[in-house]
């Protein structure tokens, strides 16, 4: 257990150097997780936006506050007065004090500075970015002054984080806020350019992301959190068109020998992120998917009334403008194996072939076969080829779709697109239960879409061979168990029958049975997913990684392109050095969520109200009908007005370690 | 459009205390808005009330709160911070106090502290707000970090100096809410925040058109005109040269303030005795090109009405002519051919006028007074350049005219007005006159239109529906004869002309003329006109009642009946339209549309992030 020597947070000082609690406020916070920041490198200091904590009393404070700052400098944004010169001046003060030189500003000078950023500045930034320093002064000045009178102070060793909580939510670790001020700042071009530097499909990540980010958004406790989506659609298709960025192979600063080929397999989000990266890192990339067209569950799980295919394409296509080849109708599995792979001189493999195979019922009388019955994902790969002209398909009469996620949103929308009269969805939670996107349902709901709750099917009732209906029950909440979470138990007695014409069952995918099989020495977990080592991506076969649905199960898009770029540096790692390196800024996350750091703390003075833009939507009567995109995209005038609502929440986290932090160069 | 944009909760209202006193504010108002409404002063500088902007940047309007129930006070910009019910806010408390000396003290530390060779001098919000908080030393003060700030002298009309910018982005919201033109933006971060134009470019080469509107809302010297009073000295006490200055129809209604005189006096007499005094050989009047522009361009819109090409804009503002050859040069053919009545004077000043003097042409030099900075742009277009000899030599905004005099301690109230006396070129009618605000030239053309079509005049030549302050205004007027109605519209701001614009090019109009003034409320309110600390245009109004009170004094208040006019065409250009007429009076537009496609790789060099990948 690490032993804080002295320090002061949340307000609280603590000090034990003379072995008494003679200036112990009260109990030391409990750290995990604090002894070592990465192999055999003790952390002996960490600085943050609510204080800071020495464990090694020989730390030097003044190098260490100069460092903090050094951060906070350097992220300022410019625009509002006592951050702007604030940090500028008390980093170069602190920096000649440290170094035992003289400095314009003494220490008074530096606390009033200190005080104007805390109380006067604009943003989370100028606001807490001093706060550690403010605690020093004001609480172990004797220290600082004891620093000075001995001259210049040692080296130190460590590194400083800035991150906002937004920032934290999203998988990809997209710098929000920055890319929220480029728009700000009059260039949409840099915000796409903060976006396409953790993956390439903004466009497609705009329409149908899940927003984590907005759910952290310190805004809501204003009014309501930022339109972050919304920004990140109007950035990316601001640069469509004659206007776009373009890329090429100028991109690669270091293009890598014949013999760097690596082998993706999968051209849905998580593939082509990690193609995107590899490629970027000067591999050369082939993609291997199983259908004629790239995009994966993006092409054929998201309708195009949500994402328009040549949006998605355009952002494909991006793998071919840096080099990367598509090479279609190559299913693993069956044209191709893992072994084959390596003998065609691949250095590494990315699986991310998604989970396609829909998950039944499990009730009486089911058969896949049947006419009239159909998978999710089934039924949303025949939307796709309708769509895309390649078959025909029409609906009649009463259709029932099983299930309360996207994918189930997904299929009922389109279901009444197609043709059907009436189109019901049958979930066995309640409306709050449902992992589906609110805005999902609630846009559904509009379109004349009928749910039951609270309902679960329990036999498939079939007529001549053909389903004609759905016997239901109805379910009840059960007491909560021990995490909280209530369960569902049918209720006796209320089984009945719902008609329908065709019953699509979508309760969930799993991997494609035969994709992979025991000669590719792949290994699955208890529920069926590609078992992967969730640092790395590595999976029980050396120099193959996994990523996306296939080893998480169904999940996000986000969560799939984040896998895309861990995988990318995995691979990276492990063909040019033999092994995975360590990740400073991840170990600095998993510090300070292991300790809750990052506060989710209220704002306390009153901030005007300005609600956040809507997307232009087409009325639900027209829009039922037709695959063409619903949302339109919200005008310069309203991405302006938007982005004026970040609050920008950044806060600064440092810490002092013994040694030279490993692979400290690495960016995220 | 979602209505769900535009819904804001009613306002109501609220008590609270400042300085002790109860108040009753609004939910929907800021602090610093109740504290105004109640007489109480809160220094502010990046702010600006007129044009909606409160970026809460420059962090000098602090007031202290106390949210009801809390138990700790906060420091809060008060030009963002909305008030609420039980707020207790205090102003003016000694801590107060000491950090809006170290704010200002601050902006100071990276500001040019050479105040004397400024061109807002004594005019400048910082100034104000530094004597307000008290300011009495400059610690923090740096030469280097001053010094290394960019000045960007690229253009004609305006000089934009980041030594003197104090990042209240008054005007980036000015040129993208205010005008629509959005040519400027934030560039880099941190220290080094500046204001900057899109892609880097500089300012004569950017997608600014010079409206100047940025230059009216700057609360420093960080945006001004290019001074050019020593120039326009110089030729005048040059005993060799023959200086002929005109000055614009709304320069005398907006000039007599700077001495003293209520707002929208007419200063006409005053103008040509201190022009006089200052040297000037030859007094005209912009107001009778004005009357010329209306024979040229009322002839040619009758003709393109007649051939049913439509519309037909308007061409005498230089902003406007950029702005269309800036950002929309395919309706460049739309445009009418007829100079500006400045380059209309400036051409036969060195024509007609030494013609009819018998001067040697070579020896004369225009200088033109003008409300606006876009026209010390227009005077260097290649096409109003012949061998090397400008039409127009020197553009002197009313602000470096009121300079000028202030230099020469001439106090433009205590002057006897005089009259024009040039018998050529200084006559003018009401429709000349009323060129400065916007629907003038719209309604000075219909004047003559009218009488040109049906050979009388019209009855009611005072055209209450044009006469409107919206941003767009349609009308159809009658003009009889073979023409019959014509819809027309006149524009002023350029945020409302690029909606017209819009719908033109997407064939969702059926105008036949459009008038386009690039400024708010037309030239009254030019970019050259003098600034006001703390407000944005505030006497627009006053101004162009003096315009119409010019009109209904004169004699003649139709262009075609302007004799001296009459007499040109009689005795030198033959009829309107002319080839005479065209080769001195007309011009032609070119495309300097700007494209830019920039690559990943120059966007991923400039951004700045934190965990940056690549």
């Amino acid at each position: 257990m690490t032993e804080v020597s002295y320090g002061v947070w949340d307000g609280v000082v603590y000090d034990s150097r003379d072995g008494t609690s003679s200036r112990r406020d009260s109990e030391l916070p409990p750290l995990a997780n604090f002894d070592v920041f990465d192999e055999h490198n003790r952390i002996r200091a960490f600085f943050g936006d609510r204080g800071f904590f020495i464990f090694d009393e020989s730390v030097s404070l003044l190098d260490a506050l100069w460092r903090q700052m050094v951060e906070a400098a350097d992220q300022s944004c410019g625009k509002c007065t006592p951050c702007r010169m604030g940090t500028v001046l008390v980093r170069d003060a602190l920096d000649a004090l440290r170094r035992g030189e003289r400095s314009r500003l003494g220490l008074a000078d530096i606390e009033m500075l200190a005080e104007q950023m805390t109380a006067t500045s604009m943003c989370g930034l100028g606001q807490t970015c001093a706060r550690a320093l403010l605690a020093a002064l004001r609480s172990f000045r004797e220290v600082i002054e004891a620093e000075l009178a001995r001259g210049p102070q040692p080296e130190q060793h460590g590194m400083a984080y800035m991150t906002a909580p937004c920032i934290e939510a999203c998988p990809s670790r997209i710098n929000v806020p920055r890319y929220i001020d480029y728009i700000r700042d009059g260039k949409p071009e840099h915000s796409l350019g903060v976006i396409l530097q953790k993956y390439p499909m903004a466009a497609t990540c705009g329409r149908v992301c899940v927003r984590f980010c907005e759910m952290a958004c310190r805004r809501k406790f204003v009014d309501e959190a930022v339109g972050i989506k919304t920004l990140k659609r109007y950035v990316a298709d601001q640069q469509s068109g004659p206007n776009a960025l373009t890329f090429g192979r100028e991109l690669i600063s270091q293009p890598l020998g014949a013999d760097m080929r690596v082998a993706v397999v999968g051209a849905g989000p998580a593939g082509v992120s990690c193609a995107y990266h590899l490629l970027l890192h000067g591999y050369h990339v082939d993609i291997l998917e199983a259908m004629s067209e790239p995009g994966g569950m993006a092409a054929i799980g998201i309708p195009a009334y949500r994402l328009p295919k040549h949006v998605l394409h355009a952002e494909t296509d991006i793998i071919t403008e840096l080099g990367g080849r598509f090479l279609f109708d190559r299913a693993l599995g069956k044209d191709f194996s893992i072994d084959d792979l390596f003998a065609r001189g691949y250095r590494a493999v990315f699986l991310a072939i998604g989970c396609q195979q829909g998950i039944s019922l499990g009730v009486r009388d089911e058969d896949p076969t049947m006419p009239g019955y159909k998978s999710g994902i089934g039924f949303l790969l025949e939307v796709h080829d309708h769509v895309a002209k390649l078959r025909t398909i029409a609906l009649h009469g009463e259709v029932i779709v099983v299930g309360g996620g996207n994918v189930a949103m997904d299929c009922a929308r389109s279901a009444l697109r197609m043709g059907a009269e009436k189109v019901h969805v049958v979930y066995r939670r309640t409306r709050e239960d449902m992992p589906a996107d609110s805005e999902e349902v609630e846009a559904a709901i509009a379109e004349g879409i009928v749910f039951h709750f609270l309902t679960n099917p329990v036999r498939v009732v079939s007529e001549d061979g053909r389903i004609v209906g759905v016997e239901v029950a109805t379910m009840q909440q059960t007491a909560p168990d021990g995490q909280g979470r209530r369960n569902v138990a049918a209720v006796p007695g209320t089984e009945r029958i719902m008609g329908c014409t065709t019953l699509i069952a979508a309760i969930g995918q799993q991997v494609r049975k035969g994709s992979l099989t025991t000669e590719d020495g792949i290994k699955f977990d208890r529920w069926n997913c590609v078992a992967v080592d969730t640092v790395d991506l590595s999976t029980s076969r050396p120099g193959v990684f996994a990523g996306g649905d296939c080893a998480s199960g169904p999940s996000t898009l986000i969560h799939a392109m984040a896998n895309g770029l861990k995988a990318s540096r995995s691979i990276d790692d492990w063909i040019r050095l033999g092994h995975i390196a360590f990740q400073p800024r991840t170990r600095m996350r998993e510090l300070l969520n292991d300790n809750r750091m990052l506060a989710d703390d209220a704002v306390e003075v009153p901030v005007k109200p300005q609600y956040r833009v809507h997307h232009p939507e087409l009325d639900p009567s027209v829009r039922k009908q037709m695959f063409e995109e619903v949302e339109q995209t919200i005008s310069p005038e309203q991405a302006y007005r938007e982005a004026k609502r970040c609050m920008r929440c950044y806060r600064t986290y440092s810490v002092i370690t013994e040694n030279a932090i490993a692979n400290i160069s690495n960016g995220a | 459009m979602d209505t769900r944009d535009m819904v804001m909760p009613a306002a109501t209202e609220l008590t609270a205390t400042i300085n002790g006193t109860a108040v009753t504010g609004r939910s929907n108002e800021t602090i610093l808005e109740c504290a105004r409404r109640h007489g109480v002063y809160i220094p502010t500088l990046c702010e600006l009330h007129d044009i909606d902007h409160a970026p809460g940047t420059c962090r000098v309007c602090l007031v202290e709160i106390k949210v009801k129930h809390a138990d700790k006070t906060h420091l809060v910009a008060s030009c963002t911070t909305p008030m609420q019910e039980g707020l207790d806010i205090h102003t003016r408390t000694p801590e107060l106090r000491e950090m809006q000396r170290l704010q200002v003290e601050l902006l100071l530390a990276d500001h040019d502290q050479d105040c004397a060779t400024c061109i807002r001098h004594g005019k400048c919000d910082l100034q104000d707000v530094a004597q307000f908080v008290g300011l009495r030393q400059n610690r923090f003060y740096d030469p280097a970090r001053v010094a290394a700030r960019p000045v960007d002298e690229s253009s004609p009309a305006l000089i934009r100096n980041m030594k003197r910018c104090i990042r209240c982005q008054r005007c980036i919201a000015i040129c993208r809410d205010g005008q629509g033109v959005d040519a400027l933006i934030q560039i880099n971060s941190g220290l080094e925040t500046a204001v900057g134009l899109r892609h880097g470019l500089t300012q004569k080469n950017s997608a600014c058109v010079t409206c100047g509107q940025c230059v009216l809302v700057c609360p420093t010297g960080a945006l001004g005109e290019r001074d050019e009073t020593d120039r326009a000295l110089e030729m005048m006490y040059d005993p060799e040269l023959i200086t002929v200055v005109q000055f614009a129809p709304a320069v005398r209604v907006g000039f007599g303030e700077e001495f003293g005189l209520p707002p929208g006096t007419n200063v006409e007499g005053q103008i040509i005795t201190a022009l006089r005094q200052l040297g000037a050989s030859i007094v005209l009047d912009t107001n009778w090109g004005a009357d010329l522009v209306i024979m040229e361009e009322g002839t040619e819109l009758l003709h393109r009405l007649a051939e049913r090409k439509r519309p037909t804009f308007s061409s005498c503002c230089p902003a406007w002519i950029n702005f269309v050859e800036r950002h929309y040069p395919d309706i460049m053919p739309m445009l009418s051919s007829t100079k500006s009545p400045q380059q209309c004077v400036g051409a036969l000043a060195k024509t007609y006028l030494p013609e009819k003097m018998g001067i040697d042409p070579a020896r004369i030099r225009v200088i033109s007074i003008m409300p606006c900075i876009a026209k010390k742009d227009e005077i260097v277009r290649r096409q109003l350049v012949h061998d090397g000899v400008p039409e127009v030599d020197v553009v002197l905004s009313t602000r470096e005219f009121a300079r000028m005099l202030q230099r020469e301690r001439i106090d433009l109230k205590s002057l006897e007005p005089s009259t024009f006396d040039n018998p050529y070129m200084s006559e003018y009618s009401g429709a000349g006159a009323i060129f400065g605000t916007t629907g003038g030239v719209m309604e000075a053309a219909i004047r003559t239109m009218y009488y040109v079509v049906n050979s009388r005049e019209l009855e009611h030549i005072e055209i209450e529906q044009l006469r409107g302050f919206e941003g767009v205004r349609t009308a159809t007027v009658e003009l009889g004869g073979e023409i019959g109605p014509v819809k027309i519209a006149m524009c002023h701001g350029l945020k409302p002309t690029r909606q017209i614009v819009e719908q033109i090019r997407a064939g969702k109009s059926d105008l036949d003329f459009v008038e386009v003034m690039a400024c708010p409320g037309g030239c009254v309110d030019g970019g050259g006109t003098l600034r006001s600390k703390k407000a944005y245009l505030p006497y627009a109004l006053k101004r162009r009642e003096t315009l119409f009170a010019i009109d209904r004094n004169r004699p003649v208040r139709q262009s075609h009946r302007n004799e001296q006019v009459q007499a040109l065409y009689r005795d030198y250009l033959g009829a309107p339209n002319s080839e005479k007429a065209h080769h001195l009076l007309h011009t032609y537009y070119t495309d300097r549309k700007i494209e830019m496609t920039q690559t990943v790789r120059e966007v991923w060099a400039d951004i700045k992030m934190i965990g940056k990948v690549y």
